[in-house]
C-alpha cells in the first residue's frame, strides 16, 4: 500500500479549475518530483495535501487513513508537512525557536524535549552555528534551509518541498540537494518536491509526475516523462513537440 | 549536545519576585500608610492584574481587544449578585465571576478566526453590543441604577492583599506563559497564522484558550472592583472607556512584553487621579497624543525606553533587529 | 402598509447615509491597507464643523458642504504627513495603525469636549421639519437632500476612480504599490491623497449625518462600526456591492424597530457587525479577509 495516495483531487476558485481530478501516489520511502509550467497547480496540490486549502472534491489518504478535510494542524500531527514556495520563517523568533515551535507537535515523537529536537534537526541541517540568530540576518540560502530545517523538526513520514532549490546558487542548489536525499535516507522521509531546476529534480527523483492546467498530463521515471511528447508540449509549445518526436 | 528548557523559573528572579511581593504585603504596616494611599494602591492593583491579563491577547497573540470591559462587567456584576444574595464568601465569588466572565469570552469563539484589524473592530462591537444587552437587563444588572452593595469597610482594606495576590498570580503567569512552549506558539501565531499552522499549531485553540484566560482574569478583577467600590453600573463597568483604559494601559507601559504592562497600569492610575484633579477636561486628548508618540517613537512603551537607557548607561550595543513591532 | 412605506422609504435614505460613510472607510483601506479607526472621529469632526458655521455664521449645511471636504481633506492629508506615514506598511504594521490612529480618534474628541462640551447639538435648518409626499407618505426634505448627495458622491467617486489619471493611479496602488513605483507613480503622494479623500468622505457623511441627528463628541462609534459593516458586507472598491450592502444594513436596522423595543435598536448595527465577519468573509462581491 503506498504510503500517501491522493484521488481524483480537485479545486476551483469561483470559476476557475486549478486543480482537475488529479490521482498521486507516494511510496514509502520514495522521492517523487512534480513538474510542470507556471500556474499548473502544483502550489494548490501541495495545499490541497497538507490541508492548507480544503478540496472541492477528491480525497487524500497517509498510511490509509484520511488526512483530507482536516485542517493544517492536525495534517501535520498526523504526518505531512509542507515548505512553502516564497519562505516564512517566523521573524520574531530565533533560528532554534523557530524549529522549536514545529519541533512541539511532531508526529514522530523522539525521547526528549522540543528545544533538543529542534537543535538535533538544526544540526542535521547545518545551521547549529545560526540557532541564535534571527531569520532577518540569513542568507536566502540559510533561510531555506531553516525552512526545510522546521518542517523536518515536525518528525513527518511526508515532507512536501515547494521550490527548495529555487533561486539559489549552484553550489548550495547542490548542497540542498544532497541534504534532501540524506532526509530520505537517514531520516526515513518520504519526499515530495516541486521544482524549476530540472538538474536537481531529474536527478534526486525516483518518479516524476507531470501537470498543466491542472491536470497531471504524464508520470514516470524522470528519462521517461522528459521525452514525452505532451510534456514537450506543455513546456515548449506544439511545433516542438511535432519537430522532435 | 543536548539542550534543556532554560530553567523554566530562574532561581534568582523567582527571589526577587518573592521579595517583592512580601515588601509590598507588609507596605501598608511598614510606611502606615494613609487611607487615601491605601486604597489607591489597591486599585493599582486591581488595574495592573487588569492589564497583564489584557496583554496576553494583544501583546503576547497579537489581537488587540477593544472590548475587554465585556468580561470585566460580567464578572463584576455576577460576583455583585453571588455577594448581594449572601450565597458564598467575596473571594469565591470573586472567582465564579471570572468563571462566569471566561466563559462569556469563549461565546467570542467565532471572531477569534479574525485576524488584526477585523479582530479589533469585532470586539468593540461585541463590547458595545454587550453593554447594550447588559444594560437592558434590568433584573440583572439594576439597568441605569446599577447594584448596590453593602459597604464592608473591613473587607474595603483587605482587598489590598487580595489585590496584591491577584497581582502576584497574573504576574507569575505571564512570565510563564512566555517563557513557555506555549508561550513560543503564542509569538508563532502572532508572526503568521498560517505559517504556524502549518508546523502544527493550532491558532484557534490557543487564541480561545488566552482570550478565555485572559477574560477570566478581567472577569475576576471586575468583581474586586464591585467589592472595593459598593455600587457598580452597567454603562460605566461595560463602557468603551472602559475597554480602552485596558489597551492604553498595557500600550504605554510596553505591549507585548512581560511585565510592561504593570508599568503602564501605575502609570494610568496616578495620571488618571492626577489629571481628573486638575485637568479633568484634557485626559481623553492626553491619553491619546500619548498613544500616538508611543507608536511613533517607542513602540515597547515605557518599558521600550527604560531599555533603552539601561543600554546607554550599560554602553552595550542594541541587538540585531527583530522586526514584527510590540515585543517580538 | 403605508407604515411598511414609511420604513421602506427610510431605509433608503438611511442607506445613502451609510454608503458615503463606508467609501470613505473602504477606499482607505483598499488603498492603504489601514483601518481608519479615526473615522469616527472625522465623522464628529464634520458634524461640529457644520454645526459651527451654521450656529455661528448661519452658513446653510448644504452650503457648507465645500468647506466641510475640504477641512476634513485637509485634516486626512496632515494626519496622514504627520503620522500615519511612518508605520510599517503590511501585518506587521496592523497593531500599530490601529492604536495609532485610535489615538488620533482620542483627540479630536477631547477637542470637541473642549470647543464645544458634550452636550447634544443638532442643525437644524427653517427647512428641518418640511417633509414633502412621497410614494403616499411624508418624507423630510432634509432626508431627500441627504439621499441626494449620498447618491450623487459615490458616482463622482466612481467616475474619479476610472475616468481620472488620479484614479487610476489610485486603484493601481491598491493592486500593488511595488509596481507602481517603478513605474514613476509617486505613491506616497497617492497614499496621502487617498487618506485625504477618504477623511473628506467621513466629513461630508458627518455633516449631513448633522442634518439628519443629533450628535455629541462621543458620535462615531457606531458609525465606526456600520461603515465597517458595510465595507465588509460589500466589498472593496464596487460602489454597487457598497450601495447594497448599505441599503441591507439599513433595512434590517430600519425594520429591526417593529420588533425590537428601542434601546435595542441600537445593538443592531453591532450585532451585524458581528455576524457579518464572521458569516461572510468574502462579502457580496468577493474579497477575502480571513488570513
Amino acid at each position: 500500500m503506498p504510503l500517501l495516495s491522493a484521488r481524483a483531487l480537485s479545486k476551483s476558485f469561483g470559476g476557475l479549475r486549478a486543480l482537475d481530478s488529479v490521482d498521486l501516489e507516494l511510496a514509502e520511502g520514495e522521492i517523487l518530483g512534480v513538474i510542470g509550467p507556471n500556474g499548473a497547480g502544483k502550489t494548490t496540490l501541495f495545499s490541497l495535501i497538507a490541508g492548507s486549502l480544503a478540496p472541492t472534491s477528491g480525497e487524500v489518504f497517509l498510511d490509509g487513513a484520511r488526512v483530507s478535510g482536516l485542517p493544517a494542524h492536525r495534517v501535520v500531527r498526523s504526518g505531512i508537512v509542507r515548505t512553502h514556495q516564497i519562505v516564512r520563517p517566523f521573524p520574531n523568533l530565533t533560528v532554534l525557536e523557530n524549529a522549536t515551535v514545529a519541533a512541539i507537535h511532531g508526529a514522530r515523537r523522539a525521547p526528549g524535549h522540543a528545544r533538543e529536537r529542534a537543535a538535533e534537526v538544526l544540526a542535521f541541517a547545518g545551521l547549529a552555528d545560526r540557532a541564535g540568530h534571527y531569520p532577518g540576518v540569513l542568507t536566502l540560502a540559510g533561510r531555506k534551509r531553516l525552512e526545510l530545517a522546521r518542517a523536518l523538526a515536525t518528525a513527518p513520514r511526508v515532507l512536501l518541498l515547494d521550490e527548495v532549490v529555487a533561486g539559489v546558487n549552484p553550489s548550495e542548489a547542490m548542497a540542498l540537494a544532497a541534504l534532501i536525499r540524506r532526509i530520505r535516507d537517514e531520516r526515513r522521509v518520504s519526499v515530495i518536491m516541486i521544482e524549476h531546476v530540472m538538474p536537481a529534480v531529474m536527478s534526486l527523483s525516483d518518479r516524476v509526475t507531470v501537470l498543466d492546467h491542472g491536470k497531471k498530463i504524464a508520470e514516470g521515471t524522470p528519462s521517461d516523462v522528459v521525452r514525452d511528447p505532451g510534456v514537450v508540449e506543455a513546456y515548449l509549445g506544439r511545433g516542438h513537440a511535432e519537430a522532435n518526436p | 549536545m543536548t539542550l534543556r528548557w532554560p530553567a523554566l523559573v530562574p532561581p534568582r528572579a523567582a527571589g526577587a519576585f518573592a521579595a517583592a511581593v512580601a515588601a509590598l504585603a507588609a507596605l501598608p504596616a511598614l510606611l502606615d500608610l494613609s487611607a487615601y494611599t491605601h486604597n489607591l494602591v489597591t486599585l493599582t492593583f486591581l488595574m495592573v492584574a487588569g492589564a497583564l491579563a489584557w496583554n496576553w491577547m494583544g501583546g503576547f497573540v497579537g489581537q488587540v481587544s477593544f472590548g475587554h470591559a465585556a468580561m470585566f462587567g460580567v464578572g463584576g456584576f455576577v460576583a455583585a449578585r453571588l455577594l448581594l444574595a449572601g450565597a458564598v464568601p467575596a473571594p469565591i465569588a470573586w472567582l465564579l465571576g471570572g468563571a462566569a466572565a471566561g466563559v462569556f469570552a469563549l461565546g467570542a469563539h467565532p471572531t477569534l478566526r479574525l485576524r488584526g484589524p477585523y479582530f479589533s473592530i469585532a470586539t468593540i462591537g461585541l463590547g458595545e453590543a454587550t453593554r447594550l444587552l447588559f444594560t437592558y437587563w434590568e433584573d440583572f444588572t439594576g439597568g441605569s441604577s446599577g447594584l448596590s452593595l453593602p459597604i464592608d469597610p473591613d473587607l474595603k482594606f483587605r482587598l489590598y492583599w487580595w489585590g496584591l495576590a491577584l497581582v502576584a498570580l497574573v504576574a507569575a503567569a505571564s512570565f510563564l506563559i512566555r517563557r513557555s512552549a506555549l508561550g513560543l506558539q503564542l509569538l508563532a501565531i502572532k508572526a503568521d497564522v498560517d505559517a504556524a499552522a502549518d508546523v502544527g499549531v493550532s491558532a484557534t485553540f490557543h487564541q480561545d484558550l488566552v482570550f478565555a484566560l485572559s477574560g477570566a482574569v478581567v472577569g475576576v478583577t471586575g468583581g474586586l472592583w464591585a467589592s472595593y467600590f459598593s455600587f457598580i453600573e452597567p454603562n460605566d463597568m461595560f463602557g468603551f472607556d472602559r475597554s480602552i483604559g485596558f489597551v492604553l494601559m498595557a500600550v504605554i507601559g510596553g505591549v507585548g512584553t512581560v511585565l510592561g504592562p504593570a508599568l503602564g497600569a501605575v502609570i494610568f492610575v496616578l495620571l488618571r487621579q492626577y489629571l481628573l484633579a486638575s485637568y479633568p477636561q484634557l485626559y481623553l486628548g492626553l491619553y491619546g497624543t500619548l498613544l500616538v508618540l508611543i507608536i511613533l517613537f517607542e513602540p515597547l512603551g515605557l518599558t521600550g525606553l527604560l531599555l533603552r537607557l539601561w543600554r546607554r548607561a550599560a554602553r552595550r550595543p542594541e541587538p540585531a533587529p527583530a522586526a514584527a513591532g510590540g515585543g517580538r | 402598509m403605508a407604515r411598511f412605506v414609511d420604513l421602506a422609504v427610510s431605509a433608503v435614505l438611511l442607506a445613502g447615509l451609510y454608503a458615503t460613510m463606508a467609501y470613505g472607510l473602504g477606499l482607505i483601506y483598499g488603498v492603504l491597507r489601514v483601518v481608519n479607526l479615526a473615522h469616527g472621529g472625522v465623522i464628529m469632526a464634520g458634524a461640529y464643523l457644520g454645526w459651527v458655521l451654521h450656529e455661528r455664521l448661519g452658513i446653510d449645511p448644504y452650503l457648507s458642504i465645500p468647506v466641510v471636504l475640504a477641512s476634513s481633506f485637509g485634516l486626512g492629508v496632515v494626519t496622514y504627513r504627520l503620522l500615519v506615514r511612518h508605520l510599517p506598511r503590511g501585518p506587521a504594521g496592523g497593531p500599530a495603525s490601529l492604536l495609532l490612529l485610535f489615538g488620533v480618534w482620542l483627540v479630536l474628541r477631547n477637542a470637541a469636549y473642549l470647543l464645544f462640551t458634550g452636550n447634544d447639538q443638532a442643525i437644524r435648518t427653517a427647512y428641518s421639519t418640511r417633509s414633502i409626499a412621497l410614494l403616499g407618505s411624508q418624507v423630510s426634505v432634509n432626508r431627500l437632500a441627504v439621499l441626494g448627495i449620498a447618491v450623487l458622491t459615490p458616482v463622482l467617486l466612481h467616475l474619479l476612480l476610472t475616468r481620472t489619471y488620479l484614479g487610476r493611479a489610485i486603484r493601481a496602488v491598491a493592486q500593488n504599490a511595488d509596481s507602481c513605483a517603478l513605474v514613476g507613480v509617486d505613491v506616497e503622494r497617492i497614499y496621502t491623497l487617498t487618506f485625504g479623500i477618504g477623511t473628506a468622505l467621513a466629513g461630508l457623511a458627518g455633516l449631513l449625518s448633522a442634518t439628519l441627528f443629533s450628535f455629541n463628541p462621543g458620535f462615531g462609534s457606531g458609525e465606526l462600526l456600520k461603515s465597517f459593516v458595510v465595507v465588509v458586507l460589500g466589498g472593496l472598491g464596487s460602489v454597487l456591492g457598497t450601495g447594497a450592502a448599505a441599503l441591507i444594513l439599513a433595512v434590517v436596522e430600519v425594520f429591526a424597530i417593529l420588533v425590537l423595543p428601542s434601546y435595542l435598536t441600537a445593538a443592531v448595527g453591532f450585532v451585524m457587525l458581528v455576524l457579518v465577519l464572521v458569516l461572510r468573509p468574502g462579502g457580496l462581491f468577493g474579497h477575502r479577509i480571513l488570513g
